[in-house]
């Protein structure tokens, strides 16, 4: 090999090396997070590689929850006050449509098939959209005041919350029956299934504690409390390896890390002031934190469970999701 | 058929045997009837208080087969021969203690007498969703700490307050009478949606068994934001609502006076020796 040729071998391999290097880097980074600023009417975007916010669209009044369709080319808004979802084109950062979503839509969740699962808190009822449309499928009567929603991976089970009944109503797809009722503690606000479809886990907020459900029985498997009589739990999520489940604390100020076979605490990580809404990346690496009090995201170092950033962002953040 | 194939046959039938027993047992639970008494005035707010709680408490029923039957007595002298859940009471606090012998070991809860002579009494089956005097007073006090010099009553509800799902529980209430709900009506509905819930999780075997979870097990946020329960007194733990000229103005226990999770700042917490 001459010299030549050996220094265009090592710049090409060095070069692929550097272009490699810069996918790696931007591929850990390439989150994008939306935020629901309920006091702002807006949704604040945050690069995940520069922890900044980038962008801050406007939506109805008071957006609540949020998330993404299955191929991530829309972003689907509550704003309570308008009785309406927004949907966000994530490429041009603006609404570019909104259909009716019945009184006061909070919490909702996205099946696989596209269609959004809502709760309708003044209704005692769940309601099934094809956010494409904007059709109504289908309307499931639940307890009172069902706030959390969700769907299990395969897309054959949903959880609905009733926070005045004190249940989780899990309703089958495609029938839209309810197959069970489980009493649970008291104020149940938001549910996570695991990813063979089998448990689910759920958050009570006056009782302080996450209940572990079989789905197909109804049984109740496990309980873990937080241990603290201001933690006043929402929203939850496991990793996906399924080793922790984090658990946003509310008034604690702190999102819990459970061992989600034996529901004890694995740690207790400080965030800001009442925390309720979570999002974590496809890979497990980073979770976001609404530190609602705060006007502020957390970004936690999940192998590490240390905060690693906070983030300013709108008046009261709610819901969080990622587009990847 | 091969064995291998047998062996996964006899599998599928004991999975399947295993899935139905569990279903079953979970769908299946004997369907019950609950009877709850109210004595009072049926033109009072205790009473529409008390329909309010019934309605919500056979919405959760029907999720698992059971019913709550509202008997009504006008007085003590009326009391129903048959074993029920719990009695409501909308009566002057002699009638009370007049209940609580007729029907002693079952749980009389009272929804509007504010006599601090009755959670002094400190009667085993006596207990007082509605605060006492004493309740009031301390909320008061709490508040001239904090701001010195504004008049403020003190409230268990109030028409106004919308924190915790508070407006969901006044416009549910608005929308079945028409009126705005009040104390004696938040007591009334608060004493009946405690004692179905317990009756769900199969805590009314009979009166005594609820009247030991009421003052046990209790774990009810009553739309207010916490966890409340019973004292030993009777009285039931609970925030209170600080009023100035009809408009809201505050909670008790008072922020910055008090740790907020402290409920045994407001009242008599324990039995006099």
């Amino acid at each position: 090999m001459t010299n030549i040729q050996w220094r265009k071998t090592m710049g090409a391999l060095i070069h692929s090396g550097l272009i490699t290097l810069i996918l790696a880097v931007s591929t850990a980074n390439a989150a994008t997070i939306y935020v629901t600023n309920e006091k702002d009417n807006t949704v604040s975007v945050i690069d995940g590689a520069t922890n900044t916010v980038i962008n801050t669209i406007s939506v109805g009044k008071r957006p609540r929850g949020i998330g993404v369709s299955p191929d991530g080319s829309e972003i689907y808004v509550a704003v309570s006050l308008d009785n309406r979802i927004d949907v966000i084109d994530p490429a041009k950062a603006e609404v570019v449509r909104h259909f009716e979503s019945g009184d006061d839509p909070e919490a909702f969740d996205i099946h696989p098939n596209g269609n959004i699962y809502i709760s309708n808190e003044e209704d005692a009822k769940a309601s099934v959209f094809n956010p494409k449309t904007g059709e109504l499928v289908a309307e499931i009567e639940v307890g009172i005041e069902p706030e959390g929603v969700a769907i299990s991976p395969d897309g054959k089970h949903v959880i609905v919350t009733s926070e005045s009944t004190n249940m989780l109503h899990i309703i089958t797809v495609p029938e839209h029956a309810i197959s069970q009722n489980i009493l649970v503690g008291h104020r149940p606000r938001s549910a996570t299934f695991s990813k063979d479809n089998k448990t689910a886990y759920a958050t009570s907020e006056i009782s302080g504690e996450v209940k572990k459900v079989d789905v197909i029985s109804g049984t109740i498997i496990g309980t873990g409390s937080l241990g603290n009589d201001k933690a006043k739990p929402k929203d939850l999520l496991l990793t996906p390896d399924e080793s922790k489940l984090y658990v946003a604390g509310g008034r604690a100020n702190t999102i819990y890390v459970l061992d989600p076979a034996s529901l004890e605490m694995l740690k207790a990580i400080p965030v800001g002031k009442r925390v309720w809404g979570l999002a974590m990346t496809e890979a497990g690496d980073r979770l976001y934190t609404t530190d609602g009090v705060s006007n502020q995201v957390s970004v936690i170092d999940t192998a590490t469970d240390t905060v690693v950033a906070t983030i300013p962002t709108g008046n009261f953040p709610w819901g969080v999701t990622i587009v990847e | 058929m091969t064995p291998n194939a047998v062996f996964t046959d006899l599998l599928t039938l004991i999975k399947y045997a295993l899935f139905t027993a569990l279903f079953t047992s979970a769908t299946n639970a004997i369907a019950e009837t609950f009877v709850i008494v109210f004595v009072g005035d049926t033109d009072s707010a205790g009473y529409r208080g008390a329909k309010q709680g019934f309605k919500e408490a056979n919405a959760q029923g029907r999720f698992l087969g059971h019913t709550f039957d509202l008997i009504h007595a006008v007085a003590p002298r009326d009391l129903p021969e048959q074993d029920v859940v719990a009695i409501v009471a909308d009566q002057t606090p002699l009638r009370l203690l007049q209940i609580t012998e007729r029907a002693a070991g079952t749980a009389v809860l009272n929804v509007s007498a504010e006599d601090d002579e009755l959670r002094e009494e400190c009667r085993e089956n006596l207990l007082h969703t509605i605060p006492s005097r004493a309740m009031r007073d301390d909320a008061i006090q709490q508040w001239l700490r904090k701001v010195p010099g504004s008049p403020a009553s003190a409230q268990a509800w109030h028409k106004d307050f919308k924190k915790y799902a508070a407006a969901q529980l006044n416009k549910r209430y608005t929308e079945s009478f028409s009126e705005p709900m009040n104390d004696v009506a938040w007591a009334a509905w608060a004493a009946v949606k405690m004692v179905s819930d317990l009756a769900v999780r199969g805590d009314a075997s009979e009166p005594s068994a609820m009247l030991d979870s009421l003052k046990e097990n209790l774990e009810f946020d009553g739309q207010k934001g916490a966890a409340m329960s019973f004292r030993p007194t009777g009285q039931l733990r609970q925030p209170m609502l600080l009023v100035n000229d009809g408009k809201l103005v505050g909670e008790a226990p008072v922020r910055g006076v008090v740790a907020i999770t402290n409920l045994d700042s407001l009242g008599m917490a324990e039995c006099p020796k």
